[in-house]
């Protein structure tokens, strides 16, 4: 595992463990979401270089403007829970539980 | 909806699921799935009262997170092993997060908690589109891996699935929640054969389409989300009602139903590996889901309500549109168990 | 077979098109002339002891008997139910007789059929319209919670045996019940081995059902209708010993050791069911118990596995059939008039029905084995059976056929002796369709004593 490796897996794992364990703001988790996804370019772009692979790089560029819908999305989301449920604390997404 | 949009969203729904078909490079299927969550979000959300923004959050939440996991798996696997076809995932690191992964986005049963809540927000018609096509790509997928993940990593999803599809239905009240349970152990059904006879997956997939097509187009035409409305639906049309116990028990798997064509050749198959111990406790955690698919056909046919019911009488409207979809797939719920062989050679081929 | 099949089929089309008038004449007539012709199986011409028509179906000397008590008791069923269904709309009546044919027609396949994979298929498919007639058409609340323990009694126990089944057909390479018994007996030494020997086993213990997995059958009896009560009195419970008698072929080497329990567990049932009968207070609970009884004294001769065992249970099954069906009647024609089950509430029947209780007499006396009739017959061949095992049984088989002799003293003198309460004087009167019901289920009881070799099995 080379260092580069470690560091966007650590990266991407942070983000993993944020969103899963610090459930307390949507912004947060869409934050989280965001950070692993640039981890995730992060990634695409360094192997593109350190394989000198010049068809794979517009791959990390496919990949970001995905998460830009992506992120559009959530924010698109948050505006709708805010209407909805007046705050975006997830504690208050509990009308669905059993 | 508008029209034009609404077009545009189920077409690009369409696109990402045939996309994701259709790739052997990992960023394609990726982006697949991605397309495909991005247009069924709007849809869901398209109703903007609060429960449909809550199924909404949290299906983008867990679906983005599902997505991103893929990605990261293939991209580490394209790190140590320097490849990006699907085919040849061969890390075991990076298959088993793409297994949890896909399990996340199914709703298997270590991380299923998501799905009941999300089909609870939805209306019955997403929530049809939600249980069927959502489950193709995560399961083209998941077929092409199957062969390099650890076998009993699939054998505990799947017996852990079945069981809290069963257990978890068992307390239920309201419909979709129940049919959330039994996608989840119907889900747990198809993984735990995915490795030996990927083809069965697929049969048992698209009976399990079958049979929760008719019955969520049975309850959008009853316009019933609980057990209660449920009990009213013999006076709306009396052999529609008759016919939904046939096609509950069908998805519990009772014998002269073809629901019970996926489990009689899984549980062949199980055995045929020398499994016989999951082959038993896979059949034995069925009669949990059979139990609440029992309580429904109570509640709807076999007993006649008083007329003092605790719920209002849903509006009778007409679904003449789908009439002749819901009576062409609930013959196909009901009769295939004795095309068993022709549809066995059908698959195989 | 198919000279059976396509003409119960054809019921469906009579049932729906016939006119309101002559639904029930119709249906009745159809199936009586179905019956009539289902006879001709019992002519035996076949030297290799299969009499098949085609590779999935046949009758062998076994299955011809149930075969034939399943057709006898269609136009029967539908002769008793036409006094409490024909009050509701019609397509429900409509919808009754189409399950009441559509479980014939599964129980056909399954006593018909070659493979055992079919057989267990059918097996389960009789369970569909058995739950429905009895949580649709049953009379009292509890009836659900009677559909669910009987569904789930049944597939608790069935489905290790569909798992078994496979191992089988994984281990021998067939299913089929012509080809079976020729295969090499396998070695079976392991825990495993020995737990497989179980789960083939346990369906059709549960579904006979032995004394300890018996709870199922008296909710059923109670809550279902009577035509519900019949056939799985006559013909549902049977499947269990047929099952078992097949199983048994390829059981062979771990039987005689691992059947010591399940023995006891049926001749212990005997007795205990027995008392349960002497202090009953509701009469179809009564009858149920007594069939637990008599179904564990089939389980008993079945398990030892010698042919006096094999013939008796046979022929107790289809005594059993008949008798018990008929007591299941004649406790429906004191329903239907006093409206409870309740034998206290109903006593002295005598004094009103006098015919009634004649029938009442004749078929108390079958279902404790007077001499000539043929249950006596079947239970003293599995007795003599026993007793030839060990000397201690008939401690248990003896002490049985008394319990059950004064069980069925009770249940006559309760319901038919003694004074007339004041509260059930304006009874109605009873229907010839009554009598010709009655008649019809003790007239093959009385014949079969001339020619029992019909019923005797393998041992023909």
């Amino acid at each position: 595992m080379t260092p580069v490796h470690f560091s966007f897996t650590s990266a991407f794992i942070l983000g993993l463990m944020g969103l899963a364990f610090h459930r307390t703001h949507l912004l947060s988790a869409l934050l989280c979401l965001e950070g692993m996804m640039l981890s995730l370019f992060i990634a695409l772009s360094l192997w593109a270089l350190q394989m000198e692979a010049i068809g794979y790089s517009v791959a990390p560029m496919l990949l970001l403007a995905f998460s830009a819908c992506e992120a559009s999305a959530g924010l698109a989301l948050l505006v709708a829970t805010a209407r909805t449920h007046g705050t975006d604390r997830l504690q208050s997404l509990n009308l669905l539980q059993c | 909806m508008n029209p034009y949009v609404l077009t545009i969203l189920l077409s690009s729904l369409g696109l990402g699921t045939i996309l994701t078909f259709a790739s052997s490079h990992w960023l394609l299927a990726w982006m697949g799935l991605e397309i495909n969550t991005l247009a069924i979000i709007p849809i869901m959300a398209q109703q903007s009262h609060p429960r449909a923004i809550e199924a909404t959050t949290k299906y983008f939440l867990t679906q983005a997170t599902a997505a991103a996991m893929i990605l990261f798996a293939s991209t580490t696997n394209a790190w140590l092993v320097g490849e990006w076809e699907i085919h040849q995932l061969s890390h075991p690191l990076a298959t088993t997060t793409v297994m949890l992964a896909l399990a996340l986005k199914l709703g298997l049963a270590p991380v299923h908690f998501w799905l009941p809540e999300v089909l609870q927000g939805l209306e019955l018609t997403t929530g049809l589109i939600l249980s069927t096509w959502q489950k193709l790509a995560p399961f083209a997928l998941m077929i092409q891996v199957a062969p390099t993940i650890n076998s009993s990593l699939l054998i505990a999803m799947g017996l852990l699935s079945t069981l809290v599809g069963g257990w978890g239905g068992l307390n239920q009240t309201q419909l979709r929640k129940i049919l959330a349970y039994s996608s989840i152990a119907h889900l747990g059904w198809m993984v735990l054969i995915l490795q030996y006879a990927p083809s069965l997956t697929l049969l048992s997939l698209f009976l399990y389409i079958i049979m929760t097509s008719s019955a969520f187009l049975t309850l959008k035409t009853n316009n019933s989300l609980t057990i209660n409305t449920l009990a009213t639906s013999w006076t709306k049309s009396p052999t529609l009602a008759a016919l939904t116990a046939l096609v509950l028990l069908s998805l519990g798997g009772l014998p002269p139903l073809s629901g019970f064509m996926p489990k009689w050749l899984i549980l062949q198959e199980l055995t045929k590996q020398g499994l016989p111990l999951s082959a038993t406790l896979a059949a034995m955690t069925a009669l949990l889901s059979l139990y609440f698919y029992l309580r429904l056909c109570y509640a709807m046919t076999l007993t006649i309500y008083p007329n003092t019911l605790t719920a209002t009488a849903p509006w009778r409207l007409n679904f003449t549109l789908i009439t002749l979809p819901l009576s062409i797939i609930t013959i196909l719920a009901l009769g295939l168990l004795p095309l068993t062989p022709a549809v066995t050679t059908l698959l195989t081929l | 077979m198919l000279k059976i099949l396509i003409p119960t089929l054809m019921l469906f089309p009579t049932i729906w098109f016939s006119p309101a008038k002559w639904l029930w004449t119709t249906s009745i007539a159809q199936s009586l002339v179905i019956a009539l012709a289902s006879l001709s199986w019992l002519k035996w011409s076949s030297e290799t002891g299969w009499s098949s028509s085609n590779l999935y179906l046949a009758t062998d000397p076994l299955s011809t008997p149930l075969l034939v008590l399943t057709c006898w008791l269609l136009p029967l069923m539908v002769l008793a139910s036409q006094n409490h269904i024909s009050p509701e709309p019609l397509n429900r009546q409509r919808t009754y007789i189409s399950l009441l044919v559509s479980l014939q027609m599964f129980l056909i396949l399954a006593f018909g059929a070659t493979e055992i994979i079919m057989f267990y298929i059918m097996f389960e498919a009789t369970l569909l319209p058995t739950l429905i007639i009895i949580t649709r058409w049953g009379n009292q609340t509890e009836r659900l919670n009677a559909g669910t323990y009987f569904l789930f009694y049944t597939l608790a126990g069935s489905l290790p045996l569909l798992v078994a089944l496979l191992l089988l057909q994984n281990d021998s390479g067939t299913l089929s019940m012509f080809t079976l018994q020729y295969t090499q007996p396998m070695h079976l030494l392991t825990w495993g081995n020995k737990l497989w020997w179980a789960a083939c086993l346990l369906a059709f213990l549960v579904k006979m059902p032995v004394y300890g997995v018996h709870l199922w059958l008296p909710k059923a009896h109670v809550e279902a209708p009577i035509a519900g009560s019949m056939i799985l009195a006559a013909v549902l419970l049977k499947l269990g010993g047929y099952g078992m008698m097949r199983m048994m072929v390829m059981l062979d080497p771990l039987t005689k050791e691992l059947a010591y329990p399940f023995i006891v567990l049926a001749l212990w049932g005997i007795i205990m069911t027995g008392s349960i009968c002497l202090r009953q207070t509701d009469l179809k609970s009564l009858i149920a118990y007594s069939s637990v009884g008599h179904m564990g004294l089939v389980a008993g001769g079945i398990l030892i596995q010698t042919p006096w065992g094999f013939t008796g249970a046979i022929i107790l099954m289809i005594a059993h059939g008949l008798a018990s069906s008929a007591l299941f009647c004649l406790a429906n024609t004191s329903y239907e008039r006093t409206h409870s089950r309740t034998m206290l509430l109903a006593r002295g029947m005598q004094m009103i029905l006098p015919l009634m209780t004649t029938w009442w007499f004749v078929a108390s006396l079958a279902n404790l084995a007077l001499p000539p009739l043929p249950n006596l017959m079947g239970e003293l061949m599995i007795i003599t059976s026993m007793f030839n095992w060990s000397h201690w049984t008939l401690l248990l088989t003896g002490l049985g056929t008394l319990i059950t002799a004064s069980y069925s003293l009770y249940l006559f003198l309760m319901t038919q002796r003694g004074p007339l309460p004041s509260h059930i004087i304006a009874l109605e009167p009873t229907h010839t369709r009554e009598h010709l019901l009655i008649t019809l289920h003790l007239i093959p009881i009385i014949l079969l004593i001339l020619k029992p070799e019909l019923m005797w099995g393998w041992c023909f």
